[in-house]
């Protein structure tokens, strides 16, 4: 997992891009990661792009993430979403819980534009 | 007049991977096979002797269709070469076919009739030759015509070339749209646009919105809302609070909780979403999972085996029992369907033994219970809502030492039974028993 910060837009986003598989063997690593990201900044951005395969514990792990985002104050956007993967966010209804955007500048210019202007992707 | 299905196996071979046990002819299509439209057509234009053909294997469709008899007419089979046109068709089929009118429904195509209208006016045209045609095949007259048997004009006939997931998606939506006002469809409905098959249980908090066709053997639980323009095939199980909405469920399929599907067909453990094409295999059981309903060989297995085990123990157990169920009776320490309380020696042995469990192996020899699975005397099942859940003596949960809660219980239940084998039971079963002495867990 490549992490990066993003102080483009006023803001520091925290730019995480997983890759291949995200289960049960990715799903400690990635928290573990979020929790030391976290630590630089609460608006975070993963770039999904890259990612090939997610399970319920990867999601579990990302949700969890999330609700680390927010009681930081902060929120955690979701880029890139393969085919595959947008499949498992609209079957467990996770989708509902992200602003999905199509890449991840789009996602972290997103922080630095007022609530109203932001847009669901 | 005579009909003669061509199917070639290239015509079909996306369907072949979306479905690789299931022939295509044999494909749900609205619930029904689609061979059975063909049938259908072939039977409305008033053919009673129908013979398929095809490049690949038959028997499966053999194994379901049989000689006709259920549609009263004549089926016979026979293979063709993929390269094989009409004229070929014809000359290889010559003694089928050279009494008079024949029908060559060729390609992977549906059908566009109405049931309510008369086809029979195909023998008595004149002119051979297609009568409609599309780019994956068509319907074409071959022979001499016929006396009239109507005297109604032929009707449109309509064909739709079924080459992709996308089109049999569509066909299918519209087939359950149009309804069985215009083709024979399976299934019971009060009211027009529900069709719902046999042995079918809906809890009383789900929801069915129209148009919606249900197979047989289906359980929607509580809060599930399926539809509009949902196809649920047979043996399948729609679980708590999912939604299901222009959508696909295919046969022997499980569908997790609170699940939203819209727009997707769904095959055992496979979402696919038909417009792009993507195929999502989920490794995750209790999202999406196939029901093995075809595994009656294992079942009877699985049944020997633990109704053996069962004898064995009864055996093995019948003097102790004989001696200490009198004795605990007495003392005012046994009850039914309750662990034997750890305070005294016969007590200890008892439990020990697993004797407050003896009254049930007997359960397992009329097959009413299984050797080890899930302990659904309890209240827990409920919860189960028998999507794996095996009634039984002892529970996979006692195998494992760390299953403290209901819900731990619950996931070692489900795990075990989709995944043991009817020996490894046997293996587990003692593990339970060794586990009952170590921990005598109270029930």
């Amino acid at each position: 997992m490549k992490f990066r910060l993003d102080t483009q837009n006023g803001i520091t986003v925290g730019i995480a891009e997983l890759e291949g598989r995200l289960d049960a063997s990715g799903s400690a690593p990635l928290q573990k990661a979020s929790a030391d990201w976290q630590t630089k900044t609460p608006f975070l951005v993963f770039d999904c792009s890259r990612l090939d395969f997610i399970d319920s514990s990867g999601l579990g792990a990302i949700v969890g993430c999330l609700r680390r985002s927010l009681e930081n104050n902060g929120d955690l956007r979701l880029a890139g979403l393969t085919p595959k993967v947008a499949m498992v966010f609209d079957l467990t209804k996770a989708r509902k819980l992200f602003s999905i955007f199509s890449n991840a500048g789009e996602a972290a210019a997103s922080f630095g534009a007022t609530p109203t202007a932001i847009q669901e992707r | 007049m005579k009909t003669l299905i061509a199917i070639k196996e290239a015509d079909c071979a996306w369907m072949r991977e979306t479905l690789p046990d299931t022939h295509p002819l044999l494909a749900p299509l609205c619930n029904k096979p689609f061979v059975e439209y063909l049938i259908d057509f072939a039977i409305l234009a008033g053919c009673r002797e129908i013979r398929l053909l095809s490049d690949g294997p038959l028997s499966q469709i053999e194994e379901y269709c049989s000689n006709g008899s259920r549609w009263g007419i004549e089926l016979t089979y026979s293979n063709l070469h993929p390269s094989d046109e009409e004229q070929e068709l014809l000359r290889k089929n010559r003694k089928f076919c050279d009494t008079g009118r024949t029908i060559i429904l060729s390609g992977y195509n549906f059908i566009d009739y109405d049931k309510t209208l008369d086809y029979r006016s195909l023998a008595s045209i004149d002119s051979a030759g297609a009568i409609a045609s599309c780019p994956g095949g068509s319907i074409t007259l071959a022979g001499p015509p016929e006396p009239s048997l109507t005297d109604q004009p032929l009707p449109p006939v309509g064909l739709t070339p079924v080459d992709d997931l996308k089109s049999y998606c569509r066909i299918a939506m519209t087939t359950l749209e149009t309804g069985s006002s215009r083709y024979v469809l399976p299934g019971y409905g009060g009211e027009p646009g529900c069709a719902i098959g046999r042995n079918v249980t809906i809890s009383k908090t789900a929801q069915i919105h129209k148009p919606a066709s249900i197979g047989n053997n289906v359980r929607i639980l509580p809060g599930a809302v399926i539809g509009p323009s949902a196809i649920i095939g047979s043996n399948v199980i729609i679980d708590k609070g999912s939604t299901i909405k222009e959508s696909i469920i295919l046969d022997n399929t499980y569908i997790g909780e609170q699940l939203e599907i819209e727009g997707r067909i769904a095959s055992k453990n496979t979402l696919i979403d038909p417009e792009s094409g993507v195929t999502l295999a989920m490794q995750d059981p209790h999202l999406l999972a196939g029901i093995n309903g075809g595994a009656t060989a294992l079942v009877l297995w699985r049944k020997i085996v633990h109704a053996l085990a069962a004898a064995l123990l009864l055996l093995l157990l019948s003097i102790p029992f004989a001696i200490l169920y009198p004795l605990l009776r007495l003392r005012g320490k046994w009850q039914d369907g309750h662990s034997i309380p750890n305070a005294g020696l016969a007590e200890s042995i008892a439990s020990a033994l697993s004797l407050d469990r003896y009254p049930l192996l007997p359960g397992v020899l009329t097959g009413r219970l299984a050797i080890i699975g899930s302990r659904t005397h309890e209240n827990r099942a409920a919860n189960h809502a028998g999507t794996d859940c095996r009634p039984a003596v002892f529970s996979y949960a006692e195998t494992e030492a760390w299953a403290a809660t209901e819900s731990d219980a619950a996931i070692v239940e489900r795990y075990h039974a989709l995944h043991s084998t009817p020996l490894g039971d046997i293996g587990m079963t003692i593990q339970a028993l060794i586990n009952r002495i170590h921990y005598r867990n109270p029930t």
